[in-house]
């Protein structure tokens, strides 16, 4: 049993942890505008010099 | 248990209400519109002057505000997940070989911009609308993308009724073994909307064909993206139509060439532009019955009427809801207005329409919130609000985020746009033959249609429905190249003289941002709101800021 309540606990605390350090980590992208400067500056431009290359067939 | 539970969280509020408190107290200077409040900043002091658009950080709006935009942030990672996750591999294509769908990435600031400054209750519905369009939106690209034939296709790929995105979609319930997508949503309209340029690429590609620069840019930009061979390639049919006017047809005869081209077959379903009428009724009537025998004849299905009624009745229940929602509008304590109103009312009405009970969900909890908004005499925006407009306003609202603005600038509240007053009548559940009847007065008063085509009351009744919800202001988009409504320029002063409404033209160019750029559109009001009004803006940082990179 109290085995059991040794394995229970150290389960609930890994859980704790995890969604502790998710928190920390998706709250800070969050508050930081992470992934839009991300997307803006550096994804943007490089799908932007992608699609400017491509040769579309514009016969219609 | 439910008691318990409540007593539980109400032990736990006392704890922390104070704790929250204190937080918001020592952290309200971080906060924009407390700083536009009090002399040391705003809403525009978190952007650097490149003119990207991109903020340093993200709004700090107290703890719960914060908190739940934070939570609601992160349903819409997770939607975009699920969408990635569903057909990596297509999904991924779509993003190589479509620069619309480049575009789409900038939904997150998108959904950023035009909630900044929202607080409390305001907040709370527009995340809930927010959640529900990213939701909508995501579901329907995944769709699209896992069975683009251009992307190798998929199980539905064949079962795809393609339609022009200013055909009311409800009818096509009564097809439930197929999907009714609107072509021109994703590649045009609504990205278009997230990222001001998008559309200038596809309306280059157009002039350079040789279609002449002074025409609707949104049509000018779907032909762009017709001839730039950028629509997924999907189903076996296009509705393509007439609506909302005449520059439709032009674009949609450019469009038909390249869905000929990818083996689909285009069948014009055309609507009475004259629909105040009988005779306009009738014609549309018959004009859906010979849309449904078209359907019939080349997806090799039948009509089920019950599928249809199951989908009427969510409509319905939206519609009530929504006849509500307008009388909520007219007392000054509603927390939905401008653009989280208009916004989700065009997503809901044009692209679900009907077909998902989700979004009668979210109808519910939203009128929920009004009421009891009615019920504690709340006041939106801090009770900040100035002054009540009724708008008559196109796609250029959106990536303008303009009703945001005007209420973060000048206490400017947009009650509700043109677009949001589409069919609402009842559609009749039980008979085919009144059921049908219902949906042409229904699909007739379409996006950009009911108070912009059909005639001069159409487009004169924009002073009842200002009357009707106690707005003291109304304004007017003015559309360069909108050659009808240049029209009734004289018409609509003369009626604001005479009823007695603040009046104001705003100039735009629909969705090319680089004829009148956003900058322009808001010094319009800018200079009516100090010239003529003669007031001070709420935010100062707001009045005059460069945009011009952003998205």
């Amino acid at each position: 049993m109290k085995k059991l309540f040794s394995i229970l606990w150290n389960i609930c605390k890994k859980l704790v942890m995890t969604v502790f350090v998710l928190f920390v980590v998706t709250f800070t992208i969050y508050m930081t505008n992470a992934e839009n400067k991300l997307i803006y500056y550096h994804i943007s431009p490089f799908l932007t010099k992608h699609y400017d290359k491509q040769a579309r067939d514009r016969r219609i | 248990m439910n008691a318990i539970l409540k007593n539980a969280l109400g032990i736990c509020k006392k704890v922390t209400d104070p704790c929250i408190d204190f937080i918001d107290k020592k952290l309200e200077k971080f906060d924009p519109v407390w700083q536009a409040e009090h002399g040391t900043g705003g809403l525009r002091s978190r952007y650097p002057d490149d003119g990207s658009g991109i903020p340093r950080y993200r709004e700090w709006r107290g703890v719960r505000d914060t908190f739940q935009d934070y939570v609601a942030w992160l349903r819409n990672v997770g939607y975009m997940g699920a969408m990635a996750a569903k057909s990596p591999v297509h999904v991924v294509k779509g993003i190589w070989e479509y620069r619309w769908m480049g575009s789409f990435l900038g939904s997150f600031q998108f959904v950023d911009r035009i909630f900044e400054g929202y607080r409390g209750r305001e907040l709370d519905i527009a995340n809930i609308h927010g959640n529900a369009i990213v939701r909508i939106l995501t579901l329907r690209i995944g769709l699209i993308l896992a069975n683009d034939r251009r992307l190798g296709g998929g199980p539905m790929s064949d079962f795809i009724i393609g339609l022009d995105e200013t055909v009311p979609p409800l009818f096509t319930a009564g097809f439930p073994t197929l999907n009714a997508e609107p072509m021109q949503t994703m590649p045009e309209f609504v990205v278009c909307d997230v990222d001001q340029n998008l559309d200038p690429y596809y309306i280059d590609v157009a002039e350079s064909y040789g279609l002449a620069p002074d025409v609707c840019s949104r049509c000018s930009a779907e032909t762009g993206v017709a001839l730039d061979d950028a629509f997924p390639v999907f189903g076996k049919l296009v509705l393509s139509t007439n609506q909302p006017c005449n520059a439709s047809e032009a674009t949609s005869m450019f469009q038909r060439r390249r869905f000929h081209q990818w083996g689909i077959e285009d069948y014009p379903f055309v609507f009475a532009m004259q629909h105040n009428e009988q005779n306009g009724h009738d014609y549309t009537r018959e004009e859906l019955k010979q849309a449904i025998a078209k359907i019939e004849e080349v997806y090799n299905v039948k009509y089920d009427w019950n599928a249809l009624f199951k989908a009427a009745a969510n409509m319905n229940h939206q519609n009530e809801i929504e006849l509500e929602k307008w009388d909520i509008f007219a007392t000054p304590y509603s927390p939905l207005s401008g653009i989280s109103e208009s916004l989700y009312k065009l997503v809901e009405w044009a692209l679900v329409n009907g077909h998902d009970a989700y979004f009668n969900k979210v109808d519910d909890k939203v009128i929920q919130i009004m009421r009891q908004a009615v019920d504690d005499k709340y006041l939106p925006y801090k009770g900040k609000t100035r002054h009540r407009a009724f708008l008559w306003g196109p796609s250029a609202m959106y990536y303008t985020d303009f009703p945001t603005w005007t209420q973060n600038c000048w206490g400017l509240t947009i009650v509700l746009n043109m677009d949001s007053t589409m069919g609402h009548n009842h559609i009749d559940t039980e008979d085919p033959e009144k059921a049908l009847t219902d949906l042409a007065l229904f699909s007739e008063k379409g996006v950009m249609r009911h108070h912009a085509v059909g005639g001069w009351d159409n487009v004169d009744a924009v002073w009842a429905w200002a009357k009707r919800l106690n707005c003291d202001m109304v304004i007017c988009n003015d559309n360069v190249a909108c050659k009808g409504m240049n029209g009734v320029h004289g018409m609509l002063e003369e009626r604001a003289r005479e009823l007695g409404f603040h009046f104001m033209f705003l100039p735009h160019d629909l969705e090319d941002s680089r004829t009148i750029s956003r900058q322009e559109m808001r010094s319009a009001v800018n200079k009516f709101m100090s010239v003529v009004m003669g007031e001070e803006p709420l935010d100062p940082t707001l009045v005059e800021f460069d945009d011009s990179k952003a998205w």
